[in-house]
């Protein structure tokens, strides 16, 4: 016992940042995962200090809602230089914070971006990922889903506690609008269960408890690319798919602006989107060429934009009408 | 209760101070944690609610369910698994034991692996989502745990008694009711307010089985208003729903009148049970090892394939060092922290204040998880601490203070027991507070206290609640690194660290009682 408690001290003091050094240090808050040994995180990291001559230090969160969060409680006395990883369903709210700086920066990017406070640095699209041995015909789109048997099971995940969750919520408003509870009510009977986040659901998936589980066009990609499992692929779905941007923004009160500028800019660089495919398992905001693993395939033919405003507005009564409709 | 016997009890005015303070400075930690999130709000209203009421009524409905049917199991399991001797009964206890420390969503993983569709047993359709697959979990999780416990307790009943009742050649239903029922009776009502209160704030477990909104919890709307509207006066008007609802059922617990256990050195009954009773014993095991031990013994299967890449990963030592520390810690403050209150709870002879001393150990599980982390974020930074630096800290108190409702039902009916049938010798005695511990009570508790540590140690390894809420930097545990890597497609990676859990939480389970057993057999 007293051996571990030992230890843990000694661990303890490895975590506590080394004295007075002469480099800055860049304090980003992100989600979790992107930090994590197999996120994008630590490759960024390497890269961009080997150009700063600063230290970069993540300090992570649940997910990209609860940095926000985060930032927010702390307000103008927060260490975060820059925030990694809103997305477009929270960047209204990010930006009605008043917290964020302008980024400044002239972006060459494969999408129209006009966004003069955030930066984007990768996106998604939802999707029904499915294994092509035992659903060798998947759903085309939701009402084909919908008019399948009632054994045809689907996972989703709680909009109130889960990103991709919310995704589909403002997905099947998007391209149904008036239409979209009932719509919720014909899905009811395949929703095998919703749970708390993507993790959990997509795991069900994985080992056999449902036919498609709600994720990203660019899943299958990791089961090619990381697993040589060529199973899994995504329906694509004639009404067109929920679209995700993951963007970063540049906190008002750091006293380390230029940098965090430097550190969005070098994610949005080639070299950094390249490291971004194959670690968040995201498509890339530049044209990558041949950087890009072949696995990712074409984008989806039709794409429904978010509009950040009416999302901010709205999102509550939507996840009230689809809880409603399935409850 | 006559009153004689509690006139009995020594009067120890130490131990009643300690033990009311301890009490009295976790309702104020609670009450500091939600002025701090109040302080904090600033007062933005959300727009559309979701109907509180429905999830009341859903969540207090399954949590009943679970706490009945568990009780219920975890009583028979307790009489067979007291009855029965095999080969690996040390074992099969530690198995069942270790569910409730586990992560709920690696065990709710297990029974899929089971029951679920493409499960071993899939072919028999049995429905696992919806309102029975979550109280199913419940009661894996908690069943097994309340077996254990009640376990102790009938281990503990004088060998005297069962001399005389074997002499008597009782029938196996007057034994349960005249010998069991009265050891076990005391033990019931603590571990019916946990098993309430674990269900009632389950949470990844409920939206994971429940098949949809129709079963949720409402700590979803909880979690909801913190994460999504950033709500915080919605949050904790919430939280405080569920504090009360699950102060009532403590309370509730708490108030029905006092109840003495037996108590005595484990022994080893030779008194056999005649055949009927002895074929349900039977039958009452292996149901329970198919139900309990399965999905746990899938978990297992699950993580070898990946077991020699994760060993020799960095990370993944580094994280177990972590745990193993973080459990460490937090055992020993559980450990302190529950003797105090449960030695000033069997002192205190007024009913209110063992209700006053007691109920508090039991509060913070009412928290949500959510709520605690925010709180004590805003808490700590109010003080002008950087968090990250007492992430740790924190960590390890908050799994200290979650375990104590489980060292409190372990340990408080032995200390009632003590105080009531050796009240009257230490007296006599004139024996002074320490001597009482040392001479009387560490002897016949010893084996519990092996008990309550491996549990505060086990909970605090596998917690998820806080370490994933509490900004946590380079402070990776076991469990943190699992869901990292579920999070990250790599779903053989989280079962093989689940499986290496798992062991750690068995190996405790078997180890710890046995040795601190042995300690005081030493000793005395």
């Amino acid at each position: 016992m007293f051996r571990f408690t030992l230890a843990f001290a000694a661990l303890l003091a490895l975590g506590l940042p080394a004295a007075a050094q002469d480099k800055p240090t860049l304090t980003i808050y992100t989600y979790d995962s992107f930090a994590a040994e197999w996120g994008p995180g630590p490759q960024l990291k390497t890269g961009f200090e080997a150009t700063c001559s600063c230290t970069v230090e993540y300090v992570t969160a649940e997910d990209a809602i609860s940095a926000l969060r985060r930032v927010q409680l702390e307000g103008a006395t927060t260490n975060a230089d820059a925030v990694v990883g809103l997305d477009t369903f929270i960047a209204g709210e990010a930006r009605a914070t008043g917290l964020f700086a302008p980024h400044g920066l002239t972006l060459d990017l494969a999408m129209d971006w006009t966004d003069p406070d955030f930066v984007p640095f990768d996106l998604g699209y939802f999707a029904f990922v499915y294994n092509k041995e035992t659903t060798p015909t998947p759903p085309a789109s939701f009402e084909e889903l919908i008019a399948l048997p009632d054994d045809f099971k689907i996972v989703v995940m709680d909009p109130r506690s889960s990103t991709p969750g919310l995704g589909l919520v403002v997905w099947i408003k998007e391209a149904y609008g008036d239409r979209a509870a009932e719509i919720w009510r014909g899905l009811k009977p395949h929703i095998l269960t919703m749970s708390r986040g993507w993790s959990e659901g997509y795991g069900l998936f994985l080992s056999g408890e449902a036919d498609m589980a709600l994720s990203y066009t660019s899943s299958p990609a990791y089961h090619i690319v990381a697993e040589n499992d060529q199973r899994y692929a995504a329906a694509e779905f004639t009404e067109g798919h929920g679209e995700q941007v993951e963007v970063s923004g540049i906190l008002k009160s750091s006293p380390h602006q230029d940098l965090a500028r430097q550190f969005l800019a070098y994610m949005a660089s080639p070299e950094g989107q390249k490291t971004l495919p194959t670690t968040n398992w995201m498509y890339p905001v530049i044209d990558l060429g041949a950087d890009l693993p072949a696995a990712f395939g074409p984008q989806p033919a039709k794409v429904l934009p978010v509009d950040e405003a009416t999302v901010t507005a709205e999102r509550n009564a939507w996840i009230e009408e689809a809880l409603a409709a399935i409850r | 209760m006559p009153r004689s016997a509690e006139s009995a009890i020594p009067p120890r005015p130490l131990r009643l101070i300690a033990g009311a303070a301890i009490a009295i400075a976790i309702a104020v930690l609670i009450g500091t944690l939600f002025w701090s999130i109040l302080g904090a709000a600033t007062g933005t209203a959300s727009g559309a609610r979701t109907d509180i009421g429905y999830l009341i009524y859903i969540t207090t409905l399954q949590a009943s369910l679970s706490t009945v049917l568990s009780l219920m199991v975890g009583v028979a399991l307790a009489w067979a698994l007291n009855r029965l001797r095999f080969p690996g009964r040390g074992l099969i206890i530690g198995l069942f034991a270790s569910a409730i420390v586990t992560p709920g969503i690696i065990v709710a993983f297990g029974l899929l692996a089971v029951w679920g569709r493409a499960g071993w047993l899939g072919g028999l359709n049995v429905p696992i989502f919806g309102l029975g697959g979550v109280v199913a979990a419940h009661i894996i999780l908690d069943a097994a745990f309340a077996a254990r416990v009640l376990l102790a307790r009938l281990d503990a009943i004088p060998e005297t008694r069962l001399k005389t009742g074997q002499s008597l050649a009782l029938p196996a239903w007057t034994r349960f009711r005249v010998s069991d029922w009265p050891a076990m009776r005391g033990t019931l009502r603590g571990l019916a307010a946990i098993i309430f209160l674990l269900a009632f704030t389950s949470f990844p477990i409920v939206l994971l089985l429940g098949g949809g909104p129709s079963v949720q919890t409402l700590e979803v709307a909880i979690y909801s208003a913190v994460r999504l509207d950033f709500d915080l006066v919605t949050a904790v008007q919430l939280a405080l729903i569920q504090i009360a609802i699950c102060a009532a059922i403590i309370v509730a617990s708490a108030a029905f009148g006092q109840i003495s256990s037996s108590l005595d050195r484990p022994t080893s009954p030779r008194w056999r049970d005649a055949g009927g009773a002895r074929a349900l014993q039977w039958i009452v095991l292996i149901l329970a090892l198919l139900g309990f031990a399965s999905p746990l013994v899938a978990v297992l299967l699950n993580g070898i394939e990946g077991l020699g890449d994760m060993l020799v990963r960095p990370a993944f030592w580094r994280a177990t060092l972590t745990s193993l520390g973080v459990g460490a810690a937090s055992a020993v403050l559980t450990l302190i922290l529950g003797l105090t209150i449960a030695a000033a709870r069997a002192a205190s002879s007024s009913r209110l204040g063992r209700i006053a001393i007691g109920v508090p150990s039991y509060a913070y599980l009412a928290v949500p998880a959510v709520a605690l982390a925010l709180g004590a974020f805003i808490f700590v930074r109010n003080l002008g601490v950087p968090p990250d630096t007492v992430a740790p800290i924190v960590v390890i108190a908050a799994n200290a203070l979650l375990s104590l409702p489980f060292v409190m039902a372990t340990l408080a009916p032995p200390f009632d027991a003590i105080a009531r049938s050796r009240g009257k010798l230490i007296r006599s005695l004139d024996l002074g507070g320490v001597r009482q511990f040392t001479a009387i009570e560490w002897p016949l508790l010893a084996r519990d206290v092996g008990l309550v540590l491996a549990l505060a140690f086990c909970f605090s390894l596998g917690d998820l609640g806080v370490i994933a809420l509490f900004d946590t930097k380079d402070f990776v545990t076991l469990p943190l690194l699992m869901v990292r890597a579920l999070g990250a497609y790599r779903t053989n990676d989280a079962g093989t660290i689940a499986a290496l859990m798992l062991v750690i939480t068995i190996v405790a389970f078997t180890a710890l009682p046995a040795l601190f057993e042995r300690l005081s057999r030493a000793r005395a």
